[in-house]
């Protein structure tokens, strides 16, 4: 049998929902497709409104009914919008003609809610009743909200059995006409003082809360009796950082965190106080609270520099291991600058625990901790780091190049050396700039000895290029002296490949701006060769005009 | 604009109708009703209204108990709003004026025609006759007497909604009973749940708050604790919305007060049920119950804004406004508004019970007595005013004598004339004992006095005599 009209209408709405409901989980509101999909179900709402003036959907566990015509069915568990308005305990929705679009948006809103996350202390109807629709109502079966169904019957008879009995009535009678009779009563208007200061008073109660709650749980501390309640005053102050770092609120967590050293700081606080409040640092460097950190950094919000110094000054050196393993989670670049500042700043107190991440599986993770270790500056590092030179990847062995430079031990002569030889390019050129960060004669005669061998020749111009703009760190008068002598070579053999050393020389003269080379360059300004007459163009330039 | 988002809108704006009205019969009490500052606040009022009723067809603005509602919608208000909307709750009780009809868009005219038979009708013996025949002319507006209670008390939903208020508390009370042995055995306590049982306690509040108060005043259950626990709940939320809290504030306040004195599950039983005065080892424990609750309900599930409430108020209910009471703390402490409501109402439901720490239970007048002298020390003054305002001065659940030589216990507290109460009677002019029947003390004679006053209080424990018999 066809159906009316109106129940129809009714049964296209639900369908609305449905896919609104989907909709809505999929695109922001910034979204067109978000406001569309409001439009397009206010406009079937209007549409049954044109036949009567209130909807109302009757709700059953799998069914959904408009009078008695059943207008959604679905017996399975997942997409049953009739199971989900069920199992909180609606019955009955009436939406009314008034139904604007922006409670409709709400409405919908509430319907996408994930009810699911432990976290979220409402459910449906709880939600509907906060937003207090003005066009729609709902009915609600409470019976599963009953604990005991024969309380009710049992308190009551219970009390009745202690109700006076009619002796007691007369006598209460009786007595009242010996009572002494009641003063005028004294009724305490309300002024517009008392209620500015109570509007005064809501208004400054949105603050949050959890500095007050800081405060208790200090107050508990201070008045805690045994081993237990300072073990729960620790505890709580760790669920509070925990609280704070996942609503970004860094500050809290570093009000805490300054509280307890202050007052471990006190020198008549009892040792179990002492020794509990301790632990609270140690929390920090949990692997589920720097999780949770790194959620925060990921997040996007800003943290500010300061904080998060001050923050990981507070950490101990349990927080390494947690923060190497989100290293190579995180997803933003400033999460993992503002992680690798923390252990560059770690790694001072325990430079073995940092060196363990060289063992990570990720590359980029052996990378970072390269580079962290060469940060620390501390020549212990060196050890570690000359494992990584022969690591399988090449990126990591050039950041492990890099770091031994900047490290400078000489104990790292050997490893370099043997980079220059290096069938890789990019290893050759790491090793060399490592070395000329390193500044000292040992480094330089290692690069000279390797620019003087017959074989140096024959490698590319650009790497030897490379090999001669290092040599400008020293400007030492050997080596302005190498390299006028070697601008200065003539040879009839292979002369391209010499002028591209004295082109090397030239650029290198320049860098270094000795002007007692200027006369030299001046004369080879006039080479044929065009190669060697750019860079010599452009020594001159540099040294002259400091360009 | 849309005509449905007009009518939104326009019904937000119920309470500025209000809030206007009793503004233009303030000044009208004063100037004439051509009177330019009279003139000024009618068209206001006329802006506000005008828009409401062309998109209503009809407008009917009616008192039921002490609130205003709009077409049948209650209307709620800012605290700001509160003594012009007391004041109009007076006016209307004070004719007997039930409702205001407005049946077309008014003019200047027809308001000023209103007010002068509104200001008029005040010296009347028969306010509500002489209101209706002076407007009887104006097409624009119409009046409707104010339903007497005796009906509502009889009618058979009133009944209905007397079992829903009943079924609510004691499911509450037993709810919070099933909690606190979660509680003290270890187990997870679902939050959605128990916020789903404060919504139906706050709900009740809105619509009948004068049945779930009633329920507070039944004292003398044997599980005192779980009943101390949800009177707390129902008085401060009560409270609360006086002052204006929103829904969301007022169900966030019921929960965290439920679980105030959550700390005395670490007392024993026959401490806390002990009939004599503590031991100094007893009290220790007593002043303890403070820390005990911040660490049961922090102990309950991880921290959120809610939880960091109900962990304040557990500390400080009994710190006291001054600070006189326990814990005494290290640092300075500013007590929290919510510990300053639940506070009030947990000092006055102790009092009134028959398991505390005085061990005596106090008739409710007494103990409001009581509270006033600590206001300012103990409660916080201002709030205690709101309090008593709500409670009355001779709150639910005293007994008292009239001067009809009637004896009854106070059913119903009247927020308007404080000291003027609704009544059960339980005995009556000749002595009998009857079936009892409820009195309105604002009722009048003819001659315009009050055809009942309270002469006498009495303890109702010494005669155990309360309200259970009544109302259960």
């Amino acid at each position: 049998m066809e159906l009316p009209d109106d129940i129809k209408a009714a049964r296209e709405i639900v369908q609305a929902l449905l896919k609104a409901k989907k909709t809505f989980r999929m695109y922001p509101e910034t979204n067109p497709m978000y406001a569309r999909t409001i439009e397009d179900t206010h406009a079937k709402f209007r549409n049954f409104f044109d036949y009567r003036d209130e909807l109302t959907f009757k709700i059953k566990q799998n069914e959904i009914f408009c009078d008695s015509e059943q207008i959604y069915s679905n017996p399975q568990k997942e997409d049953n919008i009739a199971l989900f308005f069920f199992k909180d305990g609606l019955r009955e929705i009436t939406f009314k003609k008034g139904f604007s679009v922006k409670e409709l948006e709400d409405f919908l809103k509430i319907l996408t809610v994930d009810y699911d996350r432990e976290v979220l202390d409402d459910d449906v109807v709880t939600l509907l009743w906060e937003r207090d629709f003005q066009n729609v109502r709902h009915v609600v079966d409470e019976v599963f909200l009953t604990e005991d169904e024969g309380y009710e019957n049992e308190a009551v008879s219970e009390i009745q059995d202690k109700t006076a009995g009619a002796d007691e009535l007369t006598r209460a009678y009786e007595d009242s006409f010996n009572e002494e009779a009641v003063k005028d009563a004294v009724i305490v208007p309300l002024t517009d003082k008392d209620l500015h200061t109570v509007v005064k008073e809501i208004d400054k109660d949105v603050h949050d809360k959890t500095g007050k709650l800081i405060t208790i749980i200090f107050e508990m501390l201070y008045q805690a009796e045994n081993k237990s309640e300072y073990e729960d005053v620790a505890h709580f102050l760790n669920s509070i950082i925990e609280f704070s770092i996942t609503h970004g609120d860094l500050e809290t967590a570093l009000h805490i965190l300054r509280k307890t050293r202050e007052v471990i700081g006190v020198s008549s606080i009892a040792d179990d106080a002492r020794k509990n409040l301790n632990m609270v640092f140690s929390f920090l460097g949990f692997d589920a609270t720097i999780k949770l950190l790194g959620e925060l950094l990921d997040s996007g919000v800003e943290i500010n520099e300061k904080v998060w110094d001050e923050y990981v000054a507070f950490l101990d050196k349990n927080a390494i291991q947690p923060f190497i393993t989100i290293l190579g989670e995180l997803k933003s670049i400033p999460a993992r600058k503002n992680v690798i500042n923390a252990l560059i700043s770690l790694g001072r107190k325990d430079i073995q625990s940092i060196a363990k991440g060289l063992y990570d599986s990720r590359w980029y993770v052996v990378r970072n901790i390269i580079y962290i270790l060469g940060k620390i500056g501390d020549k212990a590092a060196v050890d570690y780091l000359l494992k990584t030179v022969n690591h399988s990847d090449i990126r990591v062995r050039k950041e492990g190049i890099k770091a031994l430079g900047e490290l400078g031990a000489p104990r790292v002569f050997p490893a370099l050396r043997e980079c220059l030889n290096d069938p890789d390019i990019q290893i050759k050129t790491a090793a060399v700039h490592a070395l000329g960060n390193i500044r000292s004669t040992a480094a330089k005669n290692i690069i000279l000895q390797r620019m003087t061998a017959a074989t140096f020749v024959k490698v590319e111009f650009s790497e030897r290029k490379e090999f001669y703009e290092v040599l400008a760190h020293w400007k030492d008068d050997d080596i302005v002296e190498f390299l006028m002598k070697t601008l200065k070579k003539k040879s009839f053999f292979r002369s391209a490949l010499n002028d591209e050393n004295r082109a090397c020389a030239a650029y290198c003269l320049g860098l270094i701006g000795n002007k007692d080379a200027l006369p030299l360059l001046h004369k080879a300004k006039e080479s044929k060769n065009k190669l060697l007459r750019e860079h010599v163009y452009s020594a001159i330039k540099r040294i002259e005009h400091g360009q | 604009m849309a005509s449905k988002e007009i009518r939104e809108e326009a019904f937000n704006k119920a309470k500025d109708i209000v809030n206007q009205l009793a503004v233009i019969i303030r000044t009208a009490a004063i100037h004439d009703t051509g009177n330019i500052a009279v003139t000024t606040a009618i068209d206001k009022f006329i802006a506000i209204v005008n828009p409401l009723i062309l998109s209503e067809g009809e407008l009917v603005l009616e008192l039921g108990g002490e609130f205003f509602y709009l077409n049948e919608a209650r209307i709620r208000y800012p605290l700001e709003y509160l003594p012009n909307f007391d004041f109009l709750v007076r006016e209307f009780k004070r004719r007997g004026l039930g409702s205001i009809i407005f049946r077309d868009a008014l003019k200047s005219e027809d308001v000023q025609s209103f007010l002068r038979a509104f200001i008029a009708s005040a010296s009347s013996l028969e306010s509500f006759e002489a209101l209706a025949e002076e407007i009887v002319d104006v097409s624009s507006l119409g009046v409707s007497r104010l339903r007497k209670i005796r009906d509502e008390e009889k009618t058979e939903g009133s009944s209905d909604v007397r079992k829903m208020v009943k079924k609510s508390y004691f499911n509450a009370v037993s709810y919070t009973r099933g909690v606190v042995s979660k509680i003290k055995s270890g187990e997870k306590v679902n939050i959605k749940k128990v916020k789903r049982v404060v919504e139906s306690m706050v709900d009740l509040i809105l619509e009948e708050e004068h049945l779930l108060l009633g329920m507070t005043a039944i004292k003398d259950y044997d599980e005192y604790t779980y009943h101390h626990s949800v009177n707390v709940s129902i008085l401060a939320v009560a409270l609360a919305q006086r002052l204006g809290l929103n829904k969301r504030a007022l169900t966030e306040l019921g929960l965290v007060a439920l679980f105030h004195d959550i700390g005395k599950i670490g007392i024993p039983i026959e401490v806390l049920n002990k009939p004599t005065s503590f031991t100094d080892d007893e009290w220790h424990m007593v002043q303890k119950h403070p820390f005990w609750g911040v660490r049961a309900i922090l102990k309950m599930r991880g921290i959120d804004a809610t939880v960091a409430r109900a962990a304040i108020v557990a500390f400080e209910h009994h710190m006291y406004h001054d600070l006189s009471g326990y814990p005494k703390t290290k640092e300075s402490f500013e007590l929290d508004f919510y510990s300053k409501i639940i506070s009030l109402a947990d000092q006055y439901d102790a009092m009134t019970a028959a398991r505390v720490y005085s061990r005596i239970p106090l008739p409710p007048d007494r103990a409001l007595s009581i509270m006033m002298e600590r206001a300012g020390t103990q409660l916080d003054p201002i709030l205690f005013k709101f309090f008593i305002n709500m409670i009355g001065v001779f709150p639910v659940g005293t007994l008292v004598m009239l001067d009809t030589r009637e004896l009854g216990l106070v059913y119903q507290s009247n927020t308007v004339f404080l000291d003027r109460p609704k009544v059960l009677v339980i005995i009556n002019s000749k002595g009998e004992r009857g079936e009892g029947y409820i009195v309105d003390l604002t009722e009048k004679a003819p001659d315009g006095k009050f055809l009942r006053t309270i002469v006498k209080t009495m303890d109702p424990n010494k005669y155990r005599i309360n309200l259970a018999e009544y109302l259960l």
